[in-house]
């Protein structure tokens, strides 16, 4: 089979994949131990208004129309709206507010992991069994088994406390002024004008402001590190194999006998194919960010998507939980597939099974 | 360790030709027990109050299937469903049944001829048939109450050995005693201070686990040198590797420090749960006040020994106003912290264990079904899995117990949420077990062997279990033990939530939850400690299913994206 047959049949096998995890989903949010309606009526709700809302909600219909309308609705990215946490107000919009702070945070957990993990990987793969070595590895170690929301606490009273264990100097001050807890601004960025071309619109003024791009990182970077700590572990781990094994290659050694210097094998030969094999972990982040933005959000106050869900699972706004659930699984196997395109691509040997 | 059919001799007769290293082996460990009579006695009424809570919980599974569904489809919809419901459990029960209970085949006894598939399937229908016989005579007739009387007896019988004394017990090593103005100790072992006396246990308690362990290495290799029939096998060079695997060795003695923390938890702990954690002021104590000895109940002794920082505190290794040791503080509200935490460590064992071994049992039938037929099963399978892989993991199970929780759902209430746990983390992570075993599974069915057992007219459930699993159980340890450390972490990040398992049951992410402000302050112990032992817990099973990958498979390298995705989340 070829590789790319291999891959279309990937692409195709995301199908069903979709709509069963949308099943699943209809499954809990409609046919759990939780009646939908009870939470959005509220306790004093009466019969009238529970048969108003049970008829708005499709409730009243029989279980397997509304499974077509539910799958419907959610493949035609008809969202629907939040009940409970704002009432009226639509998943859309729900997901303009909510989504960029999440997406702000896990890029940049994604980018500290990959900054500090893999060059940490491949040093100590370029030093095997040296002291600073064991310090990485077990250091790498200990940290992947951290649970998030203790490190998290444990961060959050470090820096809070910043001006005792680093000599006088404040994190909170630093740079920037800020609280610990708390979403980060994200308007440092904006576009004033928009001019039109034909039909596309091309925004020429753009608003732009350092200080608060400054402001920005700095409130998201510890809730970043913790997020990112378990992926950067692994980075860690799969880096410094990943570099003993191209290191003890044929070609390095070819590459030492020919005489290049120790900065062109390293740099041209190890870390190129060094790379290959992270690929798989860097796309598996996603996965995780995803879950475990939930416990990051909530500690540090950030109102992302996570802790959207959240509060939508707590306060029984199951229509809204149902629909992000949905985003979840669509990005989800968007990045499935992107990570079989990328293997596709970079790596000939795979899926010839 | 099961006995291939083709010796001619089975273990029970080499153990009998050549009786005496069996029975020197099997007299030490009859001493052993005897030390410890009591506290197994103990043990097993309590795993016996368990077993028939959820028996009951099972048992009333179809009657809640009928009325589900008499309520929506009818009255005789709801029986139907009921009888329906109610065999489907018999049949479960009659595969385990067979597989325990029953040695030989009924079918060959009664000589029925079928193909080896049918013969299968008629075994398991008979038995299904007998065990309903049974279960209606238990309910229809005196015969359940006979039944029912010889289980108190029995259990009154077992309750009378678990008060025995045992090496371990508080009353024998007590900790618990009050200090008269001279200085000497009243009331705790041979008038020592409670600090010494609560470590002297802790002590006996390890070197008691530690006799155990070597007294079963002992029997391994008693039998090895006595009663294998082989003088070698590639099991040996596992366990030798395994041995000289330091990393590995090390996750061992930790795994291995936690579970008797865990099974000895009312020894090791300086308080018992029962008197400082779930009914503080229905428990009293002498302690040496201004008028002489004088009583307080539990309850208003913690009150006056919270942790709450600032001056409030009862930092670890300390003492009370009342003369009680904290060998790791108090929480906010006056418990005894190590008391919380080693019964903590019961609950994030029990928990992760019967997660694991439920993802495991699923995840190797899976795997040993797919890799045999392949085909249209495996890519049913790589559907379904790939479909809950695709709800985030963390997300699904929080919203499970949530919901579960909120309804107040009668599986909420085993355990305090602890079954509930178990299960939606057995439920959500057996696709990645799964998935790393396929490989193996799917390998090992390509092997001649099997074809061979095909071709002799094995019957498939035979050859997957003679021939596939156990060149897959291998892995399954590997990846259940480095899974194992995702359900603690993510039972404990749940509990953080609040949506975990519930007070009055510790829980290492709630004591983490209260502690959580008051770590800059004097009382940093409380959210402190638990997370160091989270850690200290999953690093152990981590090195341990390094250890085991490297002792069973050498040439293998770290691919640990299961682990990777098991752990993230919490």
């Amino acid at each position: 089979m070829s590789r790319w047959r291999y891959f279309f049949r990937r692409l195709l096998l995301s199908v069903p994949v979709v709509l069963f995890g949308l099943t699943i989903t209809f499954v809990i949010v409609r046919m759990g131990p939780i009646d939908p309606v009870a939470a959005i009526v509220g306790p004093e709700g009466g019969g009238a208004s529970r048969g108003r809302i049970e008829e708005r909600l499709g409730l009243n219909e029989p279980l397997w129309q509304q499974y077509i309308t539910f799958m419907v609705d959610m493949l035609t990215f008809n969202l629907g709206q939040s009940w409970v946490i704002q009432p009226g107000r639509s998943v859309e919009s729900l997901l303009m507010t909510y989504a960029p702070r999440t997406l702000w945070l896990g890029f940049w957990s994604v980018l500290i992991a990959i900054c500090i993990g893999i060059p940490l990987g491949f040093y100590a793969g370029l030093n095997p069994n040296t002291k600073s070595d064991y310090l990485a590895s077990f250091g790498g170690i200990v940290w992947r088994a951290m649970p998030n929301f203790w490190l998290a606490i444990i961060i959050l009273a470090v820096l809070r406390q910043s001006e005792r264990f680093f000599f006088g100097l404040s994190w909170q001050s630093l740079g920037v002024s800020n609280n610990l807890i708390g979403q980060p601004p994200l308007d440092f960025i904006a576009f004033t004008d928009w001019t039109t071309i034909g039909i596309i619109s091309i925004p020429v003024g753009v608003y732009f402001s350092f200080s608060t791009l400054i402001e920005s990182i700095k409130q998201v970077m510890p809730a970043a590190i913790v997020l990112g700590s378990a992926a950067m572990g692994n980075e860690m781990r799969i880096g410094r194999t990943a570099v003993l094994e191209t290191i003890n290659s044929n070609y390095v050694e070819t590459a030492k006998a020919k005489g290049l210097r120790d900065r062109v094998i390293v740099w041209k030969h190890v870390f190129r194919n060094a790379l290959v094999p992270l690929v798989p972990i860097i796309t598996n982040e996603a996965f995780i960010l995803i879950g475990g933005s939930v416990i990051v959000e909530v500690i540090f106050g950030i109102n992302g998507l996570g802790y959207l869900f959240f509060q939508a699972a707590v306060q029984g706004d199951l229509p809204l939980v149902g629909s992000l659930m949905f985003i979840f699984i669509v990005l989800i196997v968007s990045i499935n597939i992107l990570q079989d395109f990328l293997y596709t691509v970079l790596d000939p040997r795979v899926g010839y099974e | 360790m099961s006995m291939n059919e083709f010796d001619d001799k089975t273990l029970r007769e080499r153990i009998a030709d050549n009786p005496q290293p069996a029975l020197a082996w099997l007299a030490g460990a009859l001493v052993l027990v005897a030390l410890e009579l009591g506290r197994l006695a103990s043990g097993i009424v309590q795993v016996g109050e368990t077993t028939r809570f959820a028996l009951g919980g099972i048992a009333s599974l179809p009657g809640l299937v009928e009325e589900s569904v008499a309520s929506s489809l009818g009255e005789i919809a709801g029986l139907v469903a009921f009888g329906l419901a109610a065999l489907v459990l018999l049949g479960i029960a009659a595969i385990l049944v067979k597989w325990l209970l029953i040695p030989w085949t009924l079918v060959d006894r009664l000589g029925i001829e079928a193909s080896t598939g049918v013969k299968d399937i008629i075994e398991r229908v008979i038995v299904t048939g007998l065990l309903v016989v049974a279960a209606a005579l238990v309910v229809l007739t005196p015969v359940g109450g006979v039944l029912e009387m010889a289980v108190s007896a029995f259990t009154r019988g077992v309750e009378w050995v678990s008060s025995l004394p045992t090496i371990t017990s508080r009353e024998l090593i007590s900790n618990e005693g009050y200090q008269l103005p001279d200085g000497s100790w009243e009331g705790t072992f041979l008038g020592l201070s409670p600090a010494v006396a609560w470590a002297l246990r802790v002590a006996v308690v390890y070197a008691y686990a530690l006799v155990w362990l070597a007294w079963l290495w002992r029997g391994y290799e008693t039998f090895r040198a006595h009663y294998r029939e082989a003088d070698w096998t590639p099991r040996d060079d596992s366990i030798n590797r395994f041995r000289n695997h330091y990393w590995g060795m090390f996750g061992l003695i930790v795994v291995i420090m936690f579970l008797v923390m865990a099974l000895w938890a009312p020894a090791v702990s300086p308080a018992t749960a029962e008197a400082n954690l779930y009914q503080p002021y229905e428990h009293e104590f002498e302690y040496y006040g201004d008028d002489g000895v004088e009583t307080i109940s539990h309850g208003d002794a913690n009150f006056d020994s919270r942790s709450q920082g600032g001056d409030i505190n009862v930092g670890i290794m300390s003492y009370d106003d009342y003369d009680r040791f904290h060998p790791f503080g108090t929480n906010t509200d006056g418990k005894d912290l190590f008391t919380f935490l080693a019964y903590g460590a019961q609950v994030s064992l029990v928990i992760g264990l019967l997660a694991t071994v439920l993802m495991a049992v699923i995840a190797t039938a899976l795997a040993l079904i797919t890799a045999y037929y392949k085909g249209v099963t495996d890519l049913v399978t790589i559907v379904a899995s790939d479909s809950i892989i695709s709800l985030p993991r963390f997300l699904l199970v929080l919203l499970l117990s949530v919901l579960f929780m909120q309804a107040n759902h009668p599986v909420a209430e085993i355990y305090d949420g602890g079954l509930l746990l178990a299960l939606i983390f057995a439920g959500t992570g057996w696709p990645l077990l799964w998935r790393s075993v396929r490989g193996p599974a799917l390998q090992v069915s390509e092997q001649e062997w099997i074809d061979a057992a095909k071709s002799y007219g094995q019957s498939p459930a035979a050859t997957m279990r003679k021939h596939m699993a156990p060149y897959i159980a291998g892995y399954m340890l590997i990846y259940a033990s480095l899974s194992l450390g995702g359900v603690i972490i993510g039972v404990a990040a749940l509990s953080f939530l609040g949506f975990g398992v519930q007070a009055p049951t510790p829980e290492w992410g709630r004591a983490v939850y209260e502690g959580q402000s008051l770590i800059p302050t004097s009382s940093w112990h409380i959210a402190t400690l638990p997370g160091i032992l989270v850690v200290l817990l999953v690093t152990g099973f981590n090195a341990l299913g390094d250890g085991i990958r490297d002792a069973i498979d050498p040439q293998s390298e770290a691919s640990d994206g299961a682990a990777g995705a098991a752990g993230g989340g919490g």
